[in-house]
């Protein structure tokens, strides 16, 4: 913008902002007020209680930082929000758990014990090659997405691929449902992974279960995100995704094949997708075909909340929005129904307040 | 050649996959029924066993005679080799794919292995009948078919539907009628402002005498069909001529419908407000309730208000069902008895009550086509064009966004109210998502921006589907798939908004400057 702005503009600037500051510090203050009510005068909850939240927090936050990466490597690329991003996140579910039947149903008998099956003989090569196939799955669904939905529309105006996707969407969580029905299913995991099971750790006087999956689930989406941001700072595709990111004219002159490497970009955020939503089927057990539906919006919420475009960003802000989620209620002293509620008003704050994120730089008029 | 082979692949790819996917979702099955209801070889409710196996194999070859006509398309040359080799490789290689998956499964089958677990629609008996009967051949056959099926199809667009004699006997007889309507005077007789008026006249005694005919379930459908229109006029106002996106809409649709209930339902406040007063009520809350949102949130960019207005939908959903507010809202039980019109003294009968909506509906579409064709249309025209521009031509973007936002929302809680009083009930699932989408939908579908857009849409989303009831389950599948589609080929919708007059005119003066056909505004 122009820095030529009439006075009057500017005032009225001055005390929209200074409303909302107002507005915001009221707020900060409530919330702080009730956090101090229920933490410290009513005290309704251990220091395990809250432990346990935190953890529950971590783990929800390590997918919810998957699928976030996912949004904001395309957001950062197309400047469009993938809304069809928590339906591939949910083909991964899928296909994690059409994995763990098939492994099962094979019989693998051993010496001790002839009717032993694969999924429990080996569960280290079950639970990766589940990994695996969820994360292909998806990758494929997302490759798909964008040569389907959303390359014929590259130069359209804005509204039109974000209408595509939600088309996409649609079209995705419904397909599931047809083929594979609308029942909730189970993930049996193999018995070493069994959900409830886990270390205790002494906390107080009490103990706090850190549950196999939890770990497995926390340590994996690690992992990625370190895989991540190595190929993003390290390789020559990460090199032409950022270079694509900051301006694809310039770079289709350099000789980077624009399609190709945003065809490999959905593929990376499928792969990521599709893990999470296999982790998300062995931490939660249940899913069906909407699974996607919330966990994509909140993700979403939690790389808007970091910086959307901003890789590290949409890491913290998963990890941050699913501490807020699970410990959100407890501290302000809510019921636990509401904790979408919360989730989706620090979406509705973070953009009135901040909508470069905590880590996003103010962009530039053509990518805001 | 070889990139008719490549087309071909692609193109039987797809063709393949849709084939496999009808099998696997039971929808080749629900289309034999039809195709048996249809030729009276098979009852309605007729269960897969006692189906036909030739309606499956006229449903394929449908599907390969479509599928050949487009792979024989968009050639330089329409000769006949370019038009049969193509359809016979896309015929090829989606027989192949269909063939692979058909052995597969008649593997499955001769183990007796029942699936339906996994895929709830391929029980043994479907799978019976997919296999031809159980023929052992079965993928052979499928094979043949959908070769020769393509090749037919390919054939037949050649030599019918692209044929010159097809073409000039069209040209042809669309001459003559024009001709004839010139001669014999019919044009002036359209073109007379008396003629409109006895089409509105007959149009509105139809609508007068039509539901007491119909019956009460096409009554119940035509009313929502109408409210859908008061919805979708509604929207219209904030998508297609501000161009904000808004993915929430559902929430001023709840909050219409919970305010017009709060306040006539007995329980849980007993305030008994009179209906027209709760209606109006209702409009002042959605409308206020749009601007308190669009006060923080209207200056984001497109995408985010989608976002965050979804969030919003979400946020009221969730609240209205709470523990928290169910002493205010009664919770997930909903609110039950709510007021019905009166009249006189009279109360209103399912036919009065669809004659209040179209009335409501006419007097929307008044107003929506006054606001399009006032100083604040072409603002918002403007705004939705280029922001930055409308900005510079001193349109105070924000009050108009604003104005328009609370316009939309004001139509979505008299839509509500309504919705609520005619089912005498309103509860938190009547609020969900889907309801947005179902209105976004029609929408875009109608073609953004234009009045008579919206008609069509909610007449083709919400009074087509009931049509058809067999394809129930496939009817939100289809809406995803037409969104994308119409994206990709259509972005303008069945009904696009014309230019408005001036700029119309403007064009005509100066053809030079017109913008290339199929341009988008949004």
């Amino acid at each position: 913008m122009s820095e030529q702005k009439t006075t009057r503009e500017q005032s009225s600037l001055n005390v929209s902002k200074l409303i909302r500051w107002i507005a915001g510090i009221l707020l900060l203050a409530l919330v702080g007020w009730r956090v101090y009510q229920t933490a410290f005068i009513e005290g309704g909850y251990g220091p395990d209680t809250w432990m346990r939240f935190i953890i529950a927090g971590l783990v929800i936050g390590g997918m919810y930082s998957l699928i976030a990466i996912g949004y904001t490597l395309v957001y950062g690329i197309l400047f469009m929000i993938n809304f069809a991003h928590g339906e591939v996140m949910m083909l991964g579910a899928f296909g994690g758990y059409f994995m763990f039947e098939l492994f099962a149903f094979i019989k693998a008998p051993t010496a001790s014990d002839p009717n032993m099956n694969f999924l429990n003989a080996y569960p280290l090569v079950s639970v990766l090659l589940a990994f695996i196939v969820g994360a292909v799955i998806s990758a494929t669904a997302g490759f798909l997405l964008e040569r389907i939905a959303y390359r014929p529309l590259r130069k359209a105006p804005r509204l039109v691929p974000l209408i595509s996707a939600i088309g996409a969407s649609i079209f995705l969580q419904n397909a599931a449902q047809l083929l594979f029905g609308p029942q909730r299913r189970q993930y049996i995991n193999p018995d070493v992974l069994w959900r409830g099971t886990g270390w205790s750790i002494p906390v107080g006087d009490t103990t706090v279960l850190l549950t196999y999956t939890g770990t497995l689930s926390l340590v994996l989406s690690a992992l990625l995100m370190i895989g991540l941001f190595y190929i993003v700072q390290k390789t020559k595709l990460g090199r032409s995704m950022r270079a694509v990111a900051e301006n694809k004219q310039a770079a289709a002159l350099m000789g980077i094949d624009v399609d190709a490497v945003i065809g490999k970009t959905f593929i990376i955020s499928g792969i990521l997708a599709g893990s999470a939503g296999v982790m998300w089927g062995i931490h939660n057990g249940l899913f069906n075909h909407y699974v996607g539906f919330l966990p994509g919006i909140k993700a979403f919420t939690a790389a808007v909340l970091g910086g959307i475009g901003n890789i590290p960003g949409a890491m913290m802000g998963g990890m941050l929005l699913g501490i807020l989620e699970s410990v959100g209620p407890a501290a302000l002293g809510l019921d636990f129904q509401l904790k979408d509620v919360i989730a989706f008003s620090i979406l509705i704050l973070v953009l009135i307040f901040r909508p470069s994120g905590l880590l996003g730089e103010a962009l530039s008029e053509e990518k805001v | 050649m070889r990139t008719s082979i490549k087309n071909g692949i692609r193109l039987g790819s797809i063709v393949g996959v849709v084939l496999i996917f009808f099998h696997l979702t039971g929808f080749s099955v629900v289309a034999s029924s039809m195709l048996g209801n249809l030729l009276g070889n098979a009852s309605r409710t007729a269960n897969v066993t006692r189906l036909p196996i030739i309606n499956l194999i006229i449903f394929i070859t449908l599907l390969c005679i479509f599928a050949g006509g487009i792979a024989s398309k968009n050639k330089e040359i329409d000769s006949w080799g370019n038009t049969l080799i193509p359809g016979a490789i896309t015929g090829a290689f989606s027989g192949l794919l269909v063939a692979i998956f058909v052995y597969l499964i008649g593997i499955v089958y001769a183990q007796n292995i029942d699936l339906r677990n996994y895929l709830p629609e391929v029980g043994l008996p479907t799978i019976n009948y997919l296999l031809f009967d159980g023929k052992k051949f079965a993928s052979l056959l499928y094979f043949g078919l959908m070769t020769v099926g393509c090749i037919a199809g390919a054939a037949f667009f050649k030599s019918v539907i692209r044929a010159d004699w097809r073409k000039k006997a069209q040209t042809t007889s669309v001459q003559t009628f024009k001709k004839f309507v010139k001669k014999s005077g019919i044009q002036k007789f359209i073109g007379n402002k008396i003629t409109v008026y006895v089409f509105l006249a007959v149009a509105a005694l139809l609508l007068y005498f039509l539901p007491t005919q119909w019956g009460p379930y096409w009554n119940y459908i035509m009313g929502t069909v109408g409210i859908y229109i008061l919805l979708g006029l509604g929207l219209n106002i904030i998508v297609g001529l501000s161009g904000q996106l808004v993915l929430g809409y559902v929430a001023f649709f709840a909050i219409g419908a919970y305010a017009f209930g709060l306040m006539t339902a007995l329980e849980p406040h007993a305030i008994s407000m009179n209906f027209w007063l709760a209606i109006g009520f209702a409009i002042l809350a959605a409308a206020l309730t749009g601007i308190l949102l669009g006060l923080p949130i209207l200056n984001l960019r497109g995408d985010y208000l989608a976002i965050v207005t979804l969030g919003f939908g979400e946020i009221i959903r969730i609240l209205i069902k709470s523990d928290m507010l169910t002493g205010f809202t009664n919770g997930p039980s909903g609110l039950n008895g709510l007021a019905q019109p009166r009249w006189l003294g009279n109360a209103f009968t399912d036919i009065n009550f669809f004659h209040l909506i179209v009335i409501f509906v006419i007097v929307a579409i008044f107003i929506a086509n006054r606001l399009q064709s006032s100083r604040t249309g072409r603002a918002w025209l403007a705004i939705s064009a280029d922001q930055t521009v409308a900005q510079a031509t001193g349109i105070n973007t924000f009050k108009y966004k604003l104005l328009a936002l609370a316009l939309g929302a004001a139509f979505a809680g008299l839509g509500g109210a309504l919705f609520a009083s005619r089912n005498q009930f309103t509860g938190p699932e009547d609020h969900i998502l889907m309801v947005s989408i179902n209105v976004l939908c029609l929408v875009i579908v109608g073609g953004m921006g234009s009045i008579p857009g919206v008609v069509v849409g909610a007449f083709v989303l919400k009074g087509v589907p009931e049509l058809l009831r067999d394809l129930e389950s496939y009817r939100l599948l289809a809406f995803g798939a037409l969104l994308v589609v119409m994206m990709v080929m259509r972005p303008e919708g069945l009904w696009p908004k014309g230019r408005p007059a001036l700029e119309a005119l403007y064009y005509q003066k100066h053809p030079k400057d017109s913008p290339p056909d199929g341009e988008v505004q949004s």
